[in-house]
């Protein structure tokens, strides 16, 4: 995927560095320890379908730029393999950046061009909530309506049924009031700033 | 010959082994019963998060595997897990709390419970090749899988977080090849064998898992394996599952059966095709079985 060359203006007014040390204190990882070495893109399965790859996203952020980050999909494109953190030199946890970077993104909704996943990311959510586990049926049937792809994986469906991988019936966990207080408590605790 | 101990855990089986790698949690079950190694499942465990939950919420991540492990302890014993990310929150989380008390406090009020952190979270593969041992797995082995060639595939989650303590190498484990040797098979070197599957992007997408599970699939084959050994249900997932779509977009034939451990460990210890859910599989691997006379 072409990047449009945008000139990048570094100042005082572009840089925002306190937004950095929040993403630094989420992830326990500092982005100055970097040294653009380059192994984590080297490494990463997914920098072919990132505007940004991981050293570019870790330089970035030394820079200030974070907005360029969370406007695209670099971040939800990120598996989670910690292939980078294994491998980086320097120790710096890219992995725990990036969900310190999905983390700041998620909460101000921010305006990503990734949509998929997080819709993906928020039912996955939204079932422990109210069943305490996943059902993979349920799962993928609410995403495909949500996402307004219908047909997908449905040649799929009948042959996973009949394997009995689908289950097209489930109940809920006995102990969904203790679940629901989990959640409801970290959301008091965050209303209070007690929690990141 | 080792004296007996007898070995007893909780057993965290996870979302998926209660749908679509039902498969996996059954062989457990009947592969821990010939070992007589003791298996209970853990009271109302929960969704441990997994990558959607550390994805965006760390502290939620954490309180999910944290409320587990303290169901766990309801359950004599270390705590057995099937599914690698499964495995790698519960241990991360483990370590995590064990190592930072700011975390460890919020996590505390989050579920409302101390955090116990007594018994340790363990993969089937550490049970089987270390709490066993491989001479008493070795020992238990009724048909070896002679002539079977295996590409052991990690993936990513098993031997990660780097920095918390790991069940093997992080970049060379060989417990998987171990194991199987232990049961008498051959195993393939091959250059895939950490490299990520696409994971839970065949929900949100699927392109992505076609195009890297392709490259497993090929560098497998190209190194001469006649099949997969796995030990995460999203790798079962996008490699078999999805397999003949990746034949059709690729244009090519693979083939390959994908194993989880516990139905080529179970099956060399003489457990049959019906108890190790081998008809679950949507690679059918019954003719590769026949070649090798191992049915």
């Amino acid at each position: 995927m072409p990047v449009k060359k945008k000139k990048m203006l570094l100042s005082a007014e572009t840089m925002d560095i306190d937004f950095v040390r929040k993403v630094e204190a989420l992830s326990g990882t500092s982005v100055r320890r970097c040294f653009q070495c380059g192994k984590c893109s080297a490494g990463c399965p997914m920098a072919t379908f990132m505007e940004h790859p991981p050293n570019r996203v870790v330089r970035l952020l030394q820079l200030g730029q974070w907005q360029r980050i969370l406007a695209g999909r670099s971040i939800w494109y990120c598996a989670s393999c910690e292939t980078c953190s294994t491998r980086c030199p320097n120790k710096v946890h890219l992995a725990s950046i990036m969900d310190a970077l999905r983390k700041l993104s998620w909460d101000a909704e921010g305006p990503s061009k990734e949509s998929y996943v997080q819709l993906a990311n928020k039912l996955f959510l939204q079932n422990i909530r109210t069943y305490g586990r996943q059902y993979e049926m349920r799962l993928a049937a609410v995403f495909n309506v949500k996402s307004g792809q219908f047909l997908k994986d449905l040649m799929l469906g009948p042959k996973l049924i009949t394997k009995g991988k689908l289950k097209m019936f489930h109940k809920k966990n006995k102990n969904m009031t203790e679940i629901e207080q989990i959640f409801s408590r970290i959301e008091e605790m965050r209303r209070n700033g007690e929690a990141p | 010959m080792t004296p007996k101990r007898i070995l007893k855990y909780s057993y965290y089986p996870g979302c998926s082994l209660h749908a679509s790698a039902s498969e996996y949690d059954q062989s457990t079950r009947e592969l821990f019963k010939v070992l007589n190694i003791g298996l209970t499942e853990v009271p109302d465990w929960i969704c441990c998060g997994a990558t959607p939950a550390h994805n965006v919420d760390e502290l939620l991540s954490l309180s999910l595997c944290a409320k587990n492990l303290e169901l766990a302890e309801k359950v004599d014993g270390d705590l057995a897990v099937a599914c690698a990310a499964c495995f790698s929150r519960l241990k991360f989380t483990q370590h995590t709390l064990e190592e930072n008390d700011v975390k460890r406090k919020q996590v505390e009020k989050a579920i409302n419970a101390p955090v116990k952190l007594d018994n340790r979270v363990k993969h089937l593969l550490e049970i089987l090749a270390r709490d066993l041992g491989l001479e008493r797995l070795a020992a238990a082995v009724k048909k070896p899988l002679k002539g079977l060639k295996v590409a052991c595939y990690y993936g990513c989650l098993l031997t990660r977080p780097p920095d918390v303590p790991n069940l093997d190498c992080v970049e060379a484990p060989t417990i998987m090849e171990d194991v199987l040797h232990a049961v008498g098979a051959e195993t393939v070197a091959w250059s895939h064998r950490m490299e990520c599957c696409g994971a839970n992007f065949t929900l949100s997408r699927p392109g992505v898992v076609i195009q890297l599970s392709n490259a497993i699939l090929e560098s497998a084959k190209a190194a001469g394996a006649d099949c997969f050994m796995v030990a995460c249900p999203l790798c079962h997932g996008n490699l078999d599952i999805r397999q003949k779509e990746i034949e059709g977009v690729y244009n090519t034939s693979y083939g390959m059966p994908v194993f989880y451990i516990t139905q080529l460990v179970g099956m060399a210890c003489g457990l049959s095709s019906e108890k190790l859910g081998l008809g679950a599989m949507i690679v059918n691997p019954m003719p590769l079985l026949k070649e090798k006379h191992l049915i």
